[in-house]
């Protein structure tokens, strides 16, 4: 590879681009279009860091079809919360010799003096001052140890400031050992009817939260000795309370409540990748096949170009979703497919490029000298051709987007990565427009147009400048 | 004219036998997933599989399975699909002319928004038209189709809805449920349907048909020969017309083929959008179901349209290119 490099070459190619720019700078759309390009790029490159959310992971973050947050400064919206998530931190009223601890960890530690029950309350007030929540989530783990002729039951009961009382969960009587991490969601259909209302029309969000004002969340555990030897350890930790916004970060949530907007900028990195490597592969098979072509001309020539009016005839996208159908929705695949069926168009500029550069004085001269076809092509047709080929390329990228973006939408895109198209698809399929969520629609949609406009712009002006045809007719 | 067109047509068939077997090889020699899997429980009995392989001619040799194939395809009867066990061609000859009228008369209708719209930006250069019509072509390139459905969908579906408390147009389906009796208020019925589907092709296509007229219309009047004309004192509506933009004709022919394979995929994702029985929702729940054959019929059919579309071209091109037409009587 020394020959490419050498230092004379070296000068002429670094006298070509510096040349190349200042005719580039010029063009306002075409800036336009790189920084627009740049902006995508330090998205894709910094996406971990834009957003606390990974995408894959589906993390509740707010109520299902959440508004983005920025909306409460419409006066309409202004009262809308975002989520609230409270850790409680257990209080103890009347001093119990068995509470060994409270706060964020609470101990019980309870021995048997007297047969009599003991009931002990552990207690968390906190103000709520904002519209109910139409879901909430409570979760913690509590876990009994060293049980000994006891039984014991404990429940969780939530009071409102009209002094009214929900029992959220109960755990019933029990002789034994146990623990769980229990989670409490207000959706849950037996939790809603066993507070006497009726799942699917009733929110019971909305029925507790509704008042505003100092809720307690009490905590109640009962002990009935069965011995003089009754003893038991019990243990509450992570408590956690989700109150689940109304509105929530920057574009709202989709239909599982978690985050639109991390989603939106991982896709960035699947479109620009995808977009990238396809018009890669595409435009290095033109290039190969449309030199070739051209240079040698004959039956290879006839043979290719055959090639490629069989491949124009066919209709791209039915073609691709049997193929991605059949050999997996594997974004390898996918990346494979588009760049393999995309070089058609270009392989007939280059190879008549290439036809035409054959013929100057050069070239023979280069062949007397004895130069082979390879040496030829390489290192004459090779440089000449390549600001076209990389000027198509640029263009290819918009193309090879669009083409992802309609495979995910119908379904065929990779289920691992989050994409553009997935996030149409799925706004489509579950609830986007019936619930009129326009942050989960709009903003792929925009994201793909102004991704592959920046592409076409940057093209274009790309294309202005090496194309000597186009520039004349400007 | 006629030694020139059998050629053609020879040529066109060689080119469908060839897509015919590439069909073939990809979906029954190199496939991963065999044929009938999408059917065979695990519960059939060795023998009942036995009956389906012999019902669908799988246990042939592949020479008498692609022979079979071959003149099945050319001979337009597809054979059994895998899912419903009925012929390919029942489902076919309902659902091709539902997509053909989507595909016709959104060709068309692209055409007779761009093409104007392409002369008269072209006429009028650097006007607010031709500004709008360079937009219309960048916009063309870079917003998906099913984007623009998608959001017609939302404004005049949805969100009138929501607004006015009925669809301004219907969401899914070809014609209400019933269909009307009476033979007019059917054909309303299907174009009241039909309507946003094809509004939605037309703006997201007509701007690469507008910017493609344009350039090739201004390109067209620098030609020495429009000087001569405009130098004979022919008005200028005769020069733009009879000069300028006829010489364009041959190549907006050719755009108009290229442009059968993309306006296929078009109709697919509109099918699927708006839940329209024509062949392209049919072939995306058959991929899923991978019922090759049916699979495999439209496919082919899908070639046979763009083919079909380029002979056609070609001979128009020999219509309109008085230089062709002479060469081809010679």
């Amino acid at each position: 590879m020394a020959w490419i490099l050498s230092k004379d070459r070296r000068k002429i190619y670094i006298r070509k681009i510096t040349g190349f720019w200042e005719e580039f700078r010029i063009k306002k759309i075409g800036m336009f279009g790189l920084v627009l390009l740049v902006l995508f790029f330090f998205t894709a490159i910094f996406a971990p860091w834009l957003t606390p959310y990974d995408p894959m992971a589906k993390t509740r973050v707010a109520q299902i079809f959440a508004r983005p947050e920025w909306i409460t400064i419409f006066p309409q919206f202004a009262d809308l919360p975002t989520t609230q998530r409270l850790t409680p931190s257990w209080h103890v009223d009347e001093s119990s010799p068995f509470i060994k601890g409270w706060g964020k960890t609470a101990g019980i530690e309870y021995e048997a003096e007297t047969m009599e029950n003991v009931e002990l309350e552990l207690t968390y007030e906190f103000p709520h001052s904002t519209l109910a929540p139409n879901e909430f989530f409570i979760g913690f783990t509590w876990k009994a140890t060293e049980v000994q002729e006891v039984e014991y039951s404990l429940k969780l009961m939530i009071s409102t400031p009209e002094e009214k009382s929900y029992r959220l969960w109960i755990q019933p009587n029990s002789q034994e050992a146990g623990g769980a991490e229990t989670h409490i969601e207000s959706v849950n259909p037996f939790l809603i009817m066993s507070l006497g209302y009726a799942p699917g029309t009733d929110n019971i969000g909305n029925i507790i939260f509704s008042q505003k004002g100092d809720y307690t969340f009490s905590l109640i555990v009962l002990f009935r000795p069965l011995s003089k030897n009754a003893a038991a350890t019990l243990e509450f930790r992570d408590a956690d309370v989700f109150l689940a916004g109304h509105v929530h970060g920057i574009l709202g949530t989709d239909y599982v409540g978690s985050d639109v907007f991390s989603d939106l900028v991982y896709g960035t990195r699947v479109s620009l990748m995808i977009g990238l490597l396809a018009a890669i592969i595409g435009t290095s098979i033109g290039l190969l096949v449309g030199v070739v072509s051209g240079y040698l001309g004959g039956i290879v020539d006839e043979i290719n170009m055959r090639i490629v009016d069989i491949l124009i005839c066919l209709p791209l996208l039915p073609l691709l979703l049997a193929l991605v159908a059949i050999y997996g929705k594997s974004i390898f695949y996918i990346v494979l497919f588009i760049g393999i069926f995309g070089w058609q168009g270009l392989a007939r500029v280059i190879r008549s490029q290439a036809l035409s550069i054959r013929e100057t004085a050069y070239i023979e001269s280069a062949k007397a000298s004895g130069a082979s076809g390879f040496y030829i092509m390489i290192k004459h047709i090779l440089p000449n051709v390549l600001p076209v080929a990389f000027a198509s390329m640029v263009l290819a990228v918009p193309g090879a987007i669009l083409f992802e973006a309609a495979l995910s939408f119908l379904g065929f895109g990779d289920p691992r990565v989050p994409t553009w198209g997935k996030m149409l698809q799925y706004s489509f399929s579950f609830g986007g427009f019936v619930r009129m969520a326009w942050w989960w629609i709009l903003p792929p949609g925009l994201a793909i147009i102004a991704l592959c406009l920046a592409f076409v712009f940057v093209g274009h002006a790309f294309d202005d400048v090496v194309n000597p045809r186009l520039r004349r007719r400007r | 004219m006629r030694g020139y067109l059998v050629k053609r047509i020879a040529v066109s068939l060689a080119i469908l036998w060839i897509v015919a077997t590439l069909n073939f090889v990809v979906f029954q020699v190199v496939s991963p997933i065999k044929p009938l899997a999408g059917i065979v429980d695990p519960k059939f009995t060795p023998e009942q599989k036995e009956n389906l392989l012999n019902l669908y001619g799988l246990n042939d040799p592949l020479h008498v399975r692609y022979s079979k194939y071959v003149v099945n395809m050319f001979t337009w009867s597809f054979g059994l699909s895998f899912q419903t066990m009925r012929p390919v061609i029942e489902d076919l000859s309902w659902r091709l002319p539902v997509t053909v009228l989507l595909l016709g008369s959104a060709l068309v209708a692209t055409i007779l928004v761009g093409i104007p719209m392409g002369i008269l930006a072209g006429s009028r250069r650097g006007s607010k038209v031709d500004v709008a019509t360079i937009g219309a072509g960048l916009f063309t390139w870079g917003v998906p189709i099913f984007f623009i459905q998608l959001l017609f969908m939302m404004f005049f579906c949805y969100y009138a809805n929501l607004v006015f408390g009925f669809a301004l147009f219907p969401i899914r389906g070809l014609y209400s449920v019933p269909p009307p009796t009476n033979p007019f208020a059917y054909m309303a019925d299907v174009a009241w349907h039909l309507a946003l589907p094809l509004i939605t092709l037309v703006v997201g296509s007509f701007g690469s048909w507008a910017l493609y007229t344009r350039n090739l219309l201004l390109d067209a009047l620098t030609q020495d020969y429009v000087v001569t004309a405009r130098a004979k004192g022919l008005s200028e509506r005769t020069v733009l017309y009879r000069h300028a933009f006829r010489s364009t004709l041959p190549p907006i022919v050719t755009m108009i083929t290229l442009s059968v394979p993309g306006i296929v995929t078009g109709a697919m994702i509109t099918e699927w959008i708006f839940t329209i029985p024509g062949i392209g929702r049919w072939y995306l729940n058959s991929l899923m179901a991978a019922d090759y054959p049916v699979i495999q019929s439209v496919l082919f059919i899908f070639a046979v349209l763009v083919i079909v579309a380029n002979l056609v071209a070609d001979l128009l091109y020999g219509v309109l290119d008085p230089r062709i037409r002479i060469g081809m009587r010679r």
